[in-house]
């Protein structure tokens, strides 16, 4: 099984009117693509600098932690499902990563498995919560949406608890050279977040579209009492999705903290909004049973490339408050517009 | 000649281009942009700091590129490089984690950009950058003296309560450090039986103190390490009916520090006794000089000191003319 088809193309190729082009390219699976570009096109006379080299690297680094978290985000709204504790996971992990490597204290201070020891650390810390919560929603059959706002209370207060043991700041720094190095290296002139975000992408991409466990989340998005009647394992499948979910938060924790070169309790927390905008505006769809990797990738490019104009544009904080809410709207306006479309062809 | 369709569209973009890098070059060749970093508006300091460096840098004929990050380091990074991308002639922040900054100061190196840290000093690092800071040590140990000799005088012991300010910002630290100083001098008239960690939260502040003053009824004395969280101790002592001015009997010492209006306020209705001054003009005045000072390629020195002063009951009418608070507060009461 593979994602469902967003429009007729057939039958709209028989008839193209202009409402029928309107349709079919609000439809299609490139439209968020297309925005990008027309989106660049509006603001280029106002910010020239869009098109420069720096500002493509900037939003090209920009992008990758915002894709990671995204892609798991992708797979529980895939399910029907979605997860608001991605952010306490980014900062549960970042203050448990540092408190594992950081040269003042640390416990594996000095030594050389401080890095993958502490990367280790993140991924079971990710992994523990998205198992947390998938437990939850599929044991105690408590809606994804509260069980995730509970973790995310917990854990947002639980990583600020946790700094206060390792650091008398706020944060923990004196991180080594050997982790700040995630976001400051690359590989053939390629940043290593980059190669990082690229291979999560292909595999969150090979998993969705070419795996059992990619038919099994498909099939438990769109019906899962069909799926559980059919075989397929929906508890299971529910779980690892979050599993994954926590996983994707954790190496987007892994890219924060290595590019600030400090464990903060309260990094991420405010991206939220983004992480789940960016899946909406690709085309996932908040109803389940739809949704691409490569979506998720155009979604947060327009995000992405949204913010940075702004930023260029020195708008004021709830401006763009205001316009990307506004355009998170729009996307979710989309979404149900082409879930009555489908529903009724 | 009869245009087509595809020629007059890409006419019309190269048009765009070209008026838009013109309009680029223009504004290259005039007047400089200072990039204006805050993490966040949440107190009438941030506001009229921010407010004071408008005026100033506009009085100046600067361009102003200004973004607001709301405490998200990652997203105050982010920032910083757009500031760079815009080749931006300067930056003023104020972050608000003293480590998660450095990377930010690294990439205005390397872009040769002066940045200057407005009030709030970054961690040590090998990176260059400029900190303004008031004494706020110093400060607090003036203003929390005076309200000591005022402790004395009154003949009794009292207990007092600190609400002491996120540990990850040096200005919560030293002016916890200065208040211990001056009240370590009065050990006879004032005993500490309250150290309040309020994380620069309102509501935490306020539940702090409110337990503070249940388990001992007979604090007597109150220093905050921000004026902004004035509303709060006011409703807290007055639930507690320690809510009175100078000579009554249940009035509470009370020491403020940034400057506030609301602590001029007080300070007038004779509700608060010394209050810790930052002088806005004199640090906006410093920032502004130090990247003027850097892009002429001359030295400055990595901390710049506001040494501020110590408002109190007795000097409060030759002082008030120096405090920000006093100024936005004659505005406000203008008429």
């Amino acid at each position: 099984m593979t994602a469902v088809p967003p429009v007729d193309v057939e039958r709209a190729r028989a008839r193209p009117t202009g409402h029928l082009r309107l349709a079919r390219l609000v439809l299609s699976e490139y439209f968020t693509l297309v925005l990008c570009a027309l989106y660049l096109a509006a603001v280029y006379p106002f910010v020239p600098e869009m098109l420069t080299a720096e500002v493509a690297a900037n939003v090209l680094s920009d992008m990758m932690p915002l894709l990671v978290v995204a892609i798991g985000q992708t797979f529980v709204l895939v399910i029907a499902g979605i997860d608001l504790s991605v952010t306490a996971i980014i900062s549960m992990a970042a203050v448990v990563g540092a408190s594992v490597m950081t040269g003042t204290g640390g416990y594996l201070a000095g030594s050389p498995l401080a890095v993958p020891g502490a990367i280790l650390a993140m991924l079971l810390v990710g992994l523990a919560i998205g198992a947390i919560n998938g437990l939850s929603v599929t044991r105690l059959n408590m809606p994804s949406f509260i069980v995730t706002l509970a973790t995310r209370m917990f854990f947002a207060g639980a990583a600020i608890w946790y700094t206060t043991f390792h650091s008398a700041s706020s944060s923990i720094a004196d991180l080594p050279a050997g982790f700040t190095a995630i976001a400051e290296g690359d590989v053939l002139g390629v940043p290593v977040t980059v190669l990082i975000a690229v291979a999560v992408a292909v595999a969150a991409h090979l998993t969705l579209s070419r795996s059992r466990l990619g038919r099994h989340i498909y099939a438990v998005g769109a019906n899962p009492k069909a799926a559980r009647i059919s075989g397929v394992p929906v508890a299971r499948t529910i779980l690892i999705t979050f599993m994954i979910s926590g996983a994707c938060a954790a190496i987007t924790s892994v890219m924060y903290v290595s590019r600030m070169q400090t464990g903060s309790p309260i990094v991420g927390e405010n991206i939220l909004l983004d992480v789940i905008g960016a899946v909406v505006i690709g085309g996932t769809s908040l109803f389940g049973g739809k949704g691409k990797v490569l979506w998720t990738v155009f979604g947060v490019l327009f995000l992405v490339l949204l913010d940075t104009s702004m930023k260029l544009l020195g708008a004021s904080l709830f401006a763009i408050f205001i316009i990307k809410g506004g355009v998170i709207l729009l996307a979710a306006m989309i979404d149900t517009l082409r879930h009555r479309l489908m529903a009724t062809r | 000649m009869a245009l087509t369709r595809r020629e007059f569209t890409v006419a019309s973009l190269m048009g765009v281009a070209a008026m838009s890098g013109l309009t680029v070059a223009v504004k290259a060749q005039g007047t400089k942009t200072i990039a204006v970093l805050f993490d966040g508006l949440y107190s009438e300091f941030w506001v009229a700091g921010i407010q004071i460096i408008r005026d100033d840098l506009e009085k100046r004929g600067f361009q102003i590129m200004e973004a607001i990050s709301d405490q998200d380091d990652n997203k105050q990074f982010e920032q910083v490089r757009a500031a760079i991308a815009k080749k931006v002639d300067g930056i003023i922040i104020v972050q608000t984690d003293s480590n998660a900054v450095i990377p930010a100061i690294k990439a205005a190196n390397a872009a040769n950009i002066p940045m200057v840290h407005f009030n709030r000093p970054p961690a040590p690092s090998d990176a260059f950058s400029v900190a303004i800071q008031a004494d706020n040590q110093k400060i607090a140990r003036e203003a929390v003296l005076h309200s000591c000799k005022v402790a004395k005088e009154s003949g009794r012991k009292h207990q007092a309560a600190i609400l002491i300010g996120d540990l990850g910002d040096p200005n919560a630290i030293q002016r916890r450090d200065g208040f211990e100083e001056a009240v370590g001098q009065f050990p006879d008239a004032v005993e500490v039986v309250a150290r309040v960690p309020t994380e620069w939260n309102a509501d935490t502040a306020f539940a702090g103190l409110t337990n503070a003053l249940q388990a001992n009824p007979d604090i007597s004395f109150v220093f905050t390490s921000s004026d902004f969280l004035i509303p709060q101790i006011t409703q807290a002592l007055k639930a507690a009916d320690k809510w009175a001015p100078i000579g009554a009997e249940n009035h509470v010492i009370f020491t403020g520090f940034d400057g506030f209006p609301a602590a001029y306020g007080l300070m007038n209705d004779k509700l608060m006794d010394a209050c810790g001054v930052q002088n806005l003009f004199y640090e906006t005045e410093l920032a502004i000089q130090a990247i003027l000072d850097l892009q002429a390629g001359k030295t400055v020195e990595k901390l710049l000191l506001d040494p501020g002063f110590a408002i109190t009951q007795d000097n409060l009418e030759e002082k008030k003319e120096e405090m920000w608070g006093y100024v936005l507060w004659k505005k406000e009461n203008a008429g």
